[in-house]
């Protein structure tokens, strides 16, 4: 059946994007309007088409590469995902982006993202999706371009790491297809064996570096505080996530069909629980908001891949929940940063503090968001991790393990970044910050009312968003939408929560000698038997422990350095020597260039005659 | 050794020669032997039209007028014959290291007759009918060969009224 | 009648030359112009009466031998497209009127060998055309009589000859194996010995001769000596077109026409096209001068051409010819640009000129364009042609080729990113803050190139249809 009715949200932003760049400098509010306006549509094309299914083909590459698009739930549920967080970011950029160079670029950059987005979503075909998805390394590139002036660097080390995942993404989509023999992505069935798990391995590349898993993360710390702060919030946090992840999802559950019994599931779920570990570890000892809440978007990626390798219903599910929670909380959070760097001035946090007396409302959101992202029944994360916990434990109790040890310290940077940013004593220079501008306010308050709501009535999304993308797979009993079935588990996980709140107390009390004073929470008649046994050492081997996980956080920041000094020097360099030497060779000399031709030819001759 | 391996063997050493030499005349001389021997070659080989057409065009007339060049030159000095002698030396080392190169890969390489000889009505047209006869299209190339000679000369040797 | 394509630009010469006034010189530019504007028309309005074999007084004078079908019809299009390029250029950068009319008349001879190259059907015609293309490029390349230009020259005709004696010593042997020239009798004479390694080695003979002329690695040296000395609007025509035509056109044409695909040449050029990607693009990594780093991008991007070519497969060779196209439109785009770049600062070394994208933002986002494309980078056109040359490598299992390919547009996209970093982004050098945009037809030109690089990679399903799979039928 044709639908071209599927060329809409493709079209919608696409079309705004064109009359932006051709609307004069001079009507400044008609850009921001027609902006809104186009992701406005984009949202209602979007929950018109939810729940529905069409299928759209035209002729177009030849070779097996027709242009076809497929919507159905899982394509149609992350559509309209996608278009309510544009919706909403673009309503907070509004305010954000005035008066700031480039504004308009940021928008045409913006809505072209939505439109590859939603084309990328809804491609039915590798070579569209690979259009759709190449498309959006150029948008990626532009919005890290257009921020600060030494932003350039940045973008080009995101454009070349993203570049060549996705290269390796376009050489399994080649592989894929040969060996499958069709390019039509729900007719591909492959086996795991040499060649199958090459491209196997090869598209999950391009998934998790989409969805901002380690390796490929180092990109984003800088761009969290080169690039304008909206697109942290759009592309890494949110529209990245649901993309990579979707792909993943499509990878595993739809072409490959994994099983718990194969490589391919451990292989995943290592990747997920370093990922998870390291990068929170490397969040702990970050300064700066903006970089400790990338380092989180980086972290809690490892959360959903770990989800969906586990390759246990219960697990995707978990995932593909995680997902969506994910990109609700890590918005509002980088909305929140956005605030208090606009109203602020700064975002280290060591200029920072007393901000919650000044803004309450952005304070609010974030403690919102904070708790979600922590694991706190009942937002919207705490479900969804124990559904990952509860797949990761029957698989095997390592990765269980290091999903939880994650979980903590996760939950304990997130009690210092709210405490040194909101709370403390005020900062005298930060005297005349004033709450944020009602359209700054009005998408995070969104959020975080939609994170409660996931949370508190979380049978809803997944009866509704997540469970009918598995289809009859689901009817296997595992994860009973409402209360988690593991009663032990969220037992462990409230002792894990609990845990993380007296180390922060009794981390800042042993701190607070030093730069920051201690604040009232910390002297509430409660807490502060505890706090005082905290100072007569009855946490000491406690201490012993987090002086061995802040070491050992030294150490994975250490390497994660390295790892950048490797992509952004070591490669480079190496490379570089190469073109020296290739470029020295030519001496200019056309005697040497004859010996060449002739050396050439002669090993050519010998080469076909032996 | 046959009669053409000789002829081969001077024709190799005649260019060598040539491309040695440090006096312009010695060359132009180095030259025009070259077109004498290719010509006898030409000759041996059965293609009498090449061979005139090489001896009266590239050991005759080329030669004049490369003379006619060099009587406007000067000659070098003594101590500058000799840096130019050590200057080639270093620039054209490789030719005898080449040649012995080439030598032993193509002896190495056994070449035999491993085709069956042309067939009679390929043949039936001669080649040298098909080399020299049949070549209207050529002609067009020659032809533009030629203009583009011409060209060459104006642009790099005639004065520009205009510059001056 | 397409015969005419030889003898027209042949035709326009004499008459020029004929001595009228000086007031008729001028028009050559013009007259050039309509010659390449008429020849992209005839190519894409296709006028069955022109190109079908039908008897015309014409071509019963002259008797030639010629043959076109799709592959043809792309070189057509690209000679008319950087022919015309050049000529508006080198008319607008030569203010001589006596140069700029030999610069005419020259490009056109270049052009009449080039037209002729791409539809002869014999051996030895291919070795004379080549032959008239080769001189007419040394002169235009030492025609500002530049001490570095007469330099690249003398190496470009040094290089030329080898790789003309390459060839006619393999014509010698082909000729002793087949008694004939022409490109079906060769054929037919080389079929019926498959197995012969005499054949063979007059087979890479030819090879590496083209190999030289196309500038592929390690027969490649002379390139960067010349693009780089080459004034740019010469340079244009030399890296768009020339080399193309001379070296990878005629390969394509030989292996699809006269040899086959012959397992062992096949892996000498798949290896040496490999090999010209890898080093092309790591040197001109290192480059710090804008015009020698195209050049090193040239041979790279040659490289991707050769390697789909020796892949072989019908689809490889379409990709190969489209790769062809699009090469000549972005690495033309790129040189116009540096034209540009020198008219207004005088130089195109990178560490000397920066920040210009502010200040000549046609010449910044165009050149921004032309390197995406390069790169391989959707929507433009050099996406589908690499994706092409991939797909068809891995469909003939050669997965290490297809990895190499892939991870060289990297490269690719490294070095160009530098450049657009070094010239355009940043702060305006001391004494350049006033620097206009480059003069009006060069910022035309470039809008036309860089709206044909967009234009073919949006409409590619029309590209498909007209253009890849009649020539991917040629080869089939």
């Amino acid at each position: 059946m044709q639908m071209p009715v599927l060329w809409v949200p493709i079209a919608i932003p696409l079309l705004a994007a064109a009359a932006l760049l051709s609307v004069p400098r001079r009507f400044l509010f008609a850009k921001e309007a027609v902006s809104l306006f186009a992701a406005a549509l984009n949202l209602v094309a979007a929950w018109t088409l939810f729940g529905k299914e069409a299928v759209y083909a035209a002729p177009w590459a030849g070779l097996g590469a027709e242009f076809s698009l497929r919507l159905y739930h899982f394509s149609g549920f992350i559509m309209l995902a996608a278009a309510c967080f544009g919706f909403f970011v673009l309503v907070y950029s509004v305010v954000f982006m005035r008066g700031k160079d480039h504004a308009r670029s940021f928008f045409v950059f913006f809505l072209v993202s939505l439109s590859l987005t939603n084309g990328a979503v809804l491609a039915d075909n590798l070579i569209v999706l690979l259009f759709f998805w190449e498309g959006l390394l150029l948008t990626l590139f532009g919005m890290i371009a257009i921020g600060r002036p030494q932003a350039f660097r940045t973008a080009t080390k995101a454009f070349i790491i993203v570049g060549i995942c996705d290269l390796c993404m376009m050489l399994g989509i080649g592989l894929a297809g040969h060996l499958a023999g069709t390019l039509a992505i729900s007719a591909i069935r492959l086996p795991l064996d040499a060649l199958g798990g090459l491209a196997f391995v090869l598209l999950v590349i391009g998934a998790i570096s989409k969805a901002g898993s380690m390796p490929f993360h180092s990109w984003i710390p800088d761009a969290a505080e080169d690039a304008p702060l909206p697109f942290m919030a759009i592309l890494p946090a949110s529209l990245e996530k649901l993309l990579g992840i979707y792909f993943l999802a499509r990878i595993s559950l739809d072409m490959f069909r994994l099983t718990p019994a194969s490589w391919a599931s451990p292989f995943l779920m290592v990747i997920g629980c370093i990922t998870i570990v390291a990068a929170v570890m490397m969040a702990l000892i970050q300064k700066d908001y903006k970089r400790l809440l990338s380092y989180h978007a980086i972290s809690q990626a490892g959360y959903m891949i770990l989800g969906i390798g586990t390759c246990l219903p219960v697990g995707i599910i978990g995932g593909l929940f995680h997902m969506i929670n994910h990109a609700l909380y890590k918005t509002c959070l980088f909305l929140t940063g956005g605030s208090v760097e606009r109203q602020a001035g700064t975002t280290n946090l060591e200029g920072l503090g007393g901000l919650a007396r000044k803004m309450p409302a952005t304070f609010a959101c974030f403690l919102v968001a904070a708790a979600s992202i922590s694991g706190v029944p009942p937002f919207n994360g705490f479900f969804s991790k124990e559904m990952v916990y509860e797949a990761a434990l029957e698989r095997n109790f390592l990765f269980y393990l290091a999903a939880a040890a994650g979980s903590f310290f996760t939950a304990a940077s997130f009690l210092k970044l709210g405490h040194a940013a909101f709370l403390g004593p005020l900062r005298q220079e930060l005297k005349s910050v004033r709450e944020t501008a009602w359209p700054m306010l009005l998408p995070m308050l969104t959020i975080a009312g939609i994170c409660v709501f996931f949370g508190v009535n979380n049978s809803w999304p997944l009866e509704h968003l997540i469970r009918p993308v598995l289809g009859p797979l689901s009817a296997a009993g595992h994860g009973s939408p409402g209360v988690p079935g593991e009663h032990m588990l969220v037992i462990v996980t409230a002792v894990i929560l609990l845990g993380a709140f007296l180390n922060h107390v009794a981390g800042a009390a042993m701190a607070g000698s030093g730069l920051k004073a201690i604040d009232h929470i910390y002297r509430a008649p409660v807490l502060s038997g505890i706090y005082e046994k905290a100072q007569r050492k009855v946490f000491d081997p406690y201490v012993a422990g987090m002086k061995i996980a802040e070491n050992f956080a030294k150490f994975s920041a250490a390497v994660d350095r390295k790892m950048d000094v490797f992509y952004d020097k070591g490669i480079v360099a190496a490379i570089t020597a190469a073109g020296h030497r290739l470029g020295r060779l030519h001496t200019g000399n056309y005697s040497t260039y004859i010996i060449w031709a002739v050396a050439g030819m002669l090993l050519a001759l010998v080469f076909v005659a032996g | 050794m046959t009669m053409e391996m000789v002829l081969l063997l001077i024709l190799l050493a005649a260019t060598v020669w040539t491309v040695m030499t440090t006096r312009l005349l010695r060359a132009v001389i180095g030259l025009a032997l070259t077109s004498v021997i290719l010509t006898i070659l030409m000759y041996r080989f059965g293609a009498p039209l090449a061979g005139v057409f090489e001896l009266s065009v590239c050991a005759g007339l080329i030669p004049v007028i490369f003379v006619t060049t060099v009587s406007f030159t000067q000659r070098l000095t003594p101590e500058k014959l000799v840096v130019r002698k050590k200057e080639r030396m270093l620039k054209f080392w490789f030719l005898p290291v080449l040649i012995v190169l080439v030598g032993m890969v193509l002896t190495q390489v056994h070449v035999t007759i491993d085709f069956p000889p042309v067939s009679p009505e390929a043949l039936r047209t001669d080649p040298r009918a098909i080399l020299w006869n049949l070549r209207h299209l050529d002609l067009v190339g020659q032809i533009a060969v030629l203009l583009a000679g011409v060209f060459g000369v104006v642009v790099f040797f005639k004065e520009d009224p205009s510059c001056r | 009648m397409a015969t005419l394509l030889i003898l027209l630009p042949l035709a326009i010469i004499m008459v020029l030359n004929l001595p009228f006034k000086d007031a008729f010189k001028r028009a050559a530019p013009f007259l050039g112009g309509c010659f390449y504007l008429l020849q992209a028309a005839l190519v894409v309005f296709h006028p069955a009466a022109f190109w079908d074999d039908i008897y015309n007084p014409l071509e019963a004078f002259f008797a030639f031998e010629c043959s076109t079908d799709a592959l043809s019809l792309v070189l057509f299009l690209s000679i008319a497209i950087v022919g015309f390029v050049a000529v508006l250029v080198g008319a607008h950068a030569l203010k001589n009127p006596r140069q700029r009319f030999f610069l005419i008349n020259l490009l056109l001879l270049a052009t009449v060998g080039m037209n002729a190259n791409v539809m002869v059907t014999d051996l030895f015609s291919t070795y004379v055309f080549l032959e008239v293309t080769a001189v007419a490029s040394f002169i235009l390349i030492a025609m500002m009589k530049g001490e570095g230009a007469l330099e690249g020259a003398f190496k470009y005709i040094i290089l030329s000859v080898i790789a003309s004696v390459m060839m006619l010593l393999s014509l010698a042997l082909l000729v002793l194996v087949t008694g004939q020239t022409s490109f079906e009798a060769v054929r037919a004479g080389l079929g019926a010995s498959p197995e012969s390694l005499f054949v063979k080695m007059a087979m890479i003979l030819f090879v590496c001769g083209l190999f030289v002329k196309g500038g592929v690695v390690p027969f490649h040296a002379w390139v960067p000596d010349v693009y780089a000395s080459a004034p740019s609007f010469v340079s244009v025509f030399l890296a768009g077109i020339v080399t193309k035509v001379s070296g990878v056109y005629i390969l394509m044409r030989l292996l699809v026409s006269v040899f086959g695909f012959e397992a062992s040449v096949q892996q000498v050029i798949m290896f040496v096209g490999a090999l010209s990607i890898v080093v092309g693009a790591l040197a001109a990594l290192a480059q710090r001068d804008f015009k020698r780093m195209l050049a090193y991008s040239s041979i790279s991007q040659v490289g991707y051409i050769v390697l789909a070519l020796g892949c072989g497969t019908p689809l490889a060779v379409a990709g190969a010819a489209f790769h062809l196209f699009n090469h000549a439109v972005f690495k033309s785009l790129l040189f116009v640009n540096a034209q540009g770049v020198e008219e207004r600062c005088g130089t195109t070394h990178m560490e000397m000129v920066s920040g210009l994208g502010s200040r000549m933002p046609v010449t910044g986002w165009t050149s921004v364009i032309a390197l995406l494309s390069t790169a391989g980078v959707p929507p433009l056109a050099g996406f589908w042609s690499k994706l092409l040359i991939i797909m068809a490598l891995l469909n003939a299992s050669r997965y290490g080729y297809a990895a190499v390919a892939l991870f060289s547009s990297v490269l690719t996209l490294a070095y160009f990113l530098s450049m657009q970093r070094r010239m355009f982004f940043g702060k305006p050098h001391k004494g350049m803050e006033n620097i206009r945009e480059a003069g009006p037809v060069i910022v035309g030109v470039e809008i036309i190139l860089a709206g044909i690089t967009v234009g073919a990679g949006l409409l590619y399903p029309l590209v498909l249809e007209y253009f890849i799979l009649p020539v991917q039928r040629v080869v089939g």
